[in-house]
């Protein structure tokens, strides 16, 4: 799929044209910034690229190969992410090893639409949670992106943390949930493994402090 | 730090939403300054799944970063005040 279908209407200034741009392309900028994850939040630095995108897309040129936006995003998100390392001056980096290992990182694939196989589960999945925590995650659902934690936990009458946990608790609980309809997020899979051996873990210390009481 | 609160904090630091400042600089998470590097590696990991499960579930088909970009563009600014609360 070439995302380059909608780039005269977003030089013209239609945000439901980068809205459907942003759908199909968002996931792939975002993963090629993994590199920087421990060092820059990666979600600050992939907004402030998106939105330098939306005001330099006029100025994009097609260049005859596919996907020219999607290109220039992700080297704006790159850019975007060297910059602020720099300005922090941080100490312990080299800003130009990331620059090269970012310039690894290719852009194959864009990801999927959102099916409906994957709406369809997700939304009975989340019907079978816990009430806290599916009322934690729906909100977030929801919310997130404009809507500060702290006042979606306000309006559940929750405490910030307690909405956190519930928020996690919801979230590996879906994952499970996904996972047993055949749905698994490769970039999930380790995650996964990881929650579920401290969930056991946790559940052996339980049943030790237990055994002892 | 217990992993209770290495997992709120991982899941905070998740969240699409991010403070805008006066200038218009888009702000870091606070949480994640509170983590070690495996911690950020985890979020980023975590911000995958939780962008993909937005999309997911949202009738444009949107994760709450797309939302919190085109919030910008159209001059809606993300809720940070408790004024913003429509309730």
């Amino acid at each position: 799929m070439n995302a380059d279908v909608h780039l005269s209407r977003i030089a013209d200034g239609d945000p439901n044209a980068f809205a459907a741009w942003l759908s199909s392309t968002e996931h792939e900028v975002r993963v090629s910034l993994r590199v920087f994850a421990s060092v820059v939040d990666t979600e600050a630095v992939l907004q402030e690229a998106l939105l330098r995108v939306w005001q330099a897309a006029p100025r994009i040129v097609p260049d005859g190969k596919p996907n020219a936006l999607l290109r220039f995003a992700v080297r704006t998100a790159r850019n975007t992410a060297i910059s602020e390392l720099r300005r922090r001056r941080s100490s312990v980096l080299d800003p130009e090893a990331f620059e090269r290992a970012a310039d690894a990182a290719s852009v194959e694939a864009l990801a999927e639409t959102p099916d409906v196989l994957l709406r369809d589960a997700t939304r009975e999945c989340v019907d079978r949670l816990p009430p806290k925590p599916r009322e934690a995650m729906v909100a977030r659902l929801e919310g997130s992106g404009i809507v500060a934690d702290e006042l979606l936990a306000e309006r559940l009458s929750m405490r910030k943390n307690t909405f956190l946990q519930n928020v996690t608790r919801a979230k590996r609980a879906l994952l499970d949930c996904l996972r047993e309809k055949g749905i698994v997020f490769a970039w999930a899979t380790d995650l996964l493994a990881n929650a579920n051996a401290n969930a056991n873990a946790d559940d052996d210390g339980e049943q030790a402090t237990g055994a002892q009481t | 730090m217990t992993p209770e609160e290495k997992a709120a904090l991982v899941c905070e630091v998740a969240s699409a939403y991010r403070e805008t400042r006066t200038t218009g600089e888009i702000a870091w998470s606070p949480a994640f300054h509170d983590l070690d590097d495996g911690g950020r590696r985890e979020a980023f990991e975590e911000t995958l799944t939780h962008r993909r499960l937005e999309a997911a579930t949202s009738a444009d088909g949107l994760s709450g970063t797309a939302r919190a970009v085109l919030a910008k563009i159209r001059g809606n600014p993300p809720q940070t005040e408790r004024q913003g609360n429509p309730r």
